[in-house]
């Protein structure tokens, strides 16, 4: 068996900006059972345009490092079923979308739920688990 | 019938299918509402540092580690009905403590205003009735307020409106993404650019007042026109815009100015945030961020947010809130550090990291009260079904009675 020199090299990183939204299912899943696996689902999912899919050689399913200096996270990359021009991904708001938020507030109080700065790359990991994110120091 | 306390539309025409004492379904709720009725999976336990507890020692537990406390916070009912919230207010006031609530990172700017009779608003039967121009800003009401459309806004018939969607209203969405509301306005659905909102304000009044913006002129000067020719128009004010203009507000303002013919309706979230903000507005002037000594005096440090950054607060009581989901994950540290003491009917992730939590019923299904619509409409919650939890009012007084 040959050295698998891949797992050596680290994957190519984007620069990304990510924006927060609402989803009804997600929604439901979060008053029926947070803690389930329904709500991780459809929580730790970045959705992104099929060109920047295209661009990054990322297919839908795969899974993603997102990470910035306030923190990172792994999460399930698809494909938007929406006509979104691109330069844009999208997540759904959640734990999962905090990690990466700013706590720089200007003293206001009110961070930048929905303008993400992010770095993204193919990850082999596991989808980072509600427990790593809420016993997080 | 049953007033939903899933969202801030309070829908009053629940059906509940309850067998045994327990919801197995409802009709006429969106997924959301018919969620929340049903219940949550996990209902939450009284513990003790995280150990199974009695409700009674939890709350004498509590008010120990309260009376400990030398600067209290107590966040949160915005899920409780209004008269927990009277009782939450007193309990700030009783223990010189600082009370906020999600609207501090979400609508309360906006609501803040509103009270403050500064912008023009008025009631959802006002839009069901007369309405004829929508606007949803930076709000996919789909998804967040899931029958919006079809009981005020959009789709229904109305007094003035007899022929509803089809000839007498028309619905414009401006958004970041092509979302389910977004959809629904076809045609009138304005991409915007993430914090493009303040340009496109500044753009629209450009073109409200008759000259040609720089960018993107045509669609301009035809939403102003849109606008112009409205009888009746609402702006349906989402996060997405709050967030975005939250570091010039006025011009929201001014904007509103410009459009007489239009009242701005916050999309609040939680199904009785407005009840707080009203209450605390009532009793102090502000709707969050209040501290009380000898009156309730306001000023951000007091957000939660700024309080946890600042490592300024040393005991925090959450009630029907779930702050480690809701806040950024590079602000929780500090609540590892300090007693937190949760009160709520279910399991959080917020009840997963707190020294004390005390179980208490879910209102509008095991408790009855009252809660102030996004309109500002006092709807009636009810009770209907019986069992042995108490309220959080009940809760809140119990230990107040205890300190």
């Amino acid at each position: 068996m040959g050295i698998d020199i891949g797992k050596f090299l680290k994957n190519p990183e984007f620069d990304i900006l990510i924006t927060t939204y609402r989803d009804i299912f997600q929604v439901e899943a979060l008053e029926t059972d947070r803690f389930g696996e329904e709500y991780k689902k459809l929580s730790a999912v970045i959705t992104m345009s099929k060109n920047d899919l295209k661009k990054m050689e990322f297919k839908s399913g795969d899974h993603v490092k997102l990470s910035n200096t306030y923190g990172s996270v792994i999460v399930e990359v698809k494909e938007s079923k929406k006509n979104e021009p691109g330069g844009v991904a999208f997540m759904v708001n959640s734990p999962w979308s905090n990690c990466l938020i700013s706590d720089e507030t200007e003293g206001k109080g009110i961070p930048e739920f929905k303008h993400i700065k992010a770095k993204i790359s193919l990850s082999k990991e596991q989808i980072t688990q509600i427990t790593e994110i809420i016993f997080h120091k | 019938m049953l007033t939903c306390t899933g969202c801030s539309l309070l829908c009053e025409d629940i059906e509940a299918i309850i067998e045994d004492n327990k919801i197995k379904g409802t009709k006429n709720a969106c997924r959301r509402g018919a969620a929340r009725i049903k219940g949550c999976a996990n209902r939450l336990v009284p513990s003790i540092d995280q150990k199974p507890s009695d409700v009674e020692s939890s709350i004498k537990k509590a008010a120990e580690l309260l009376r400990n406390a030398k600067s209290p916070m107590i966040f949160g009912f915005d899920n409780s009905s209004c008269e927990a919230q009277v009782q939450g207010i007193q309990f700030a006031q009783k223990i010189h403590a600082v009370i906020d609530d999600t609207s501090s990172f979400c609508q309360g700017l906006l609501m803040e205003i509103i009270l403050q009779k500064k912008l023009k608003t008025c009631s959802l039967d006002d839009i069901r009735n007369k309405a004829d121009v929508l606007v949803y800003w930076g709000s996919d009401a789909q998804d967040s307020h899931p029958r919006h459309l079809s009981r005020f806004s959009y789709f229904p018939r109305g007094e003035s409106r007899q022929r509803g969607y089809e000839e007498d209203r028309l619905a414009i969405a401006i958004d970041v993404r092509e979302s389910n509301t977004a959809k629904i306005c076809k045609k009138h659905f304005y991409r915007i650019n993430p914090k493009g909102d303040r340009e496109f304000i500044l753009a629209l009044m450009e073109a409200l007042s008759g000259k040609a913006p720089v960018n993107d002129a045509k669609n301009m000067l035809e939403l102003a026109g849109v606008l112009k020719k409205a009888q009746f128009g609402a702006i349906f004010v989402g996060i997405g815009l709050m967030y975005s203009i939250k570091n010039d507000f006025e011009i929201l303002t001014k904007l509103a100015n410009m459009l007489p013919k239009f009242s701005i309706m916050p999309m609040v979230g939680h199904y009785n945030m407005r009840g707080l903000n009203e209450a605390l507005f009532k009793e102090t002037g502000y709707v969050n961020r209040v501290k009380f000594d000898e009156k309730g005096v306001q000023d951000n440090k007091y957000a939660l947010i700024e309080a946890l950054k600042n490592k300024s607060i040393d005991a925090l009581v959450v009630v029907g809130s779930d702050p480690v989901l809701s806040l950024p994950r590079s602000v929780l540290s500090h609540l590892s550090s300090i007693p937190v003491i949760c009160i709520d009917p279910c399991q959080t992730f917020t009840s997963k990291i707190s020294s004390v939590n005390i179980p208490c019923a879910a209102t509008g299904v095991e408790s009855a009260g009252s809660a102030v619509r996004m309109d500002g409409k006092v709807i009636t919650l009810k009770k209907i079904i019986e069992n042995n939890y108490r309220s959080d009012e009940d809760v809140i007084k119990q230990l107040m009675g205890a300190i």
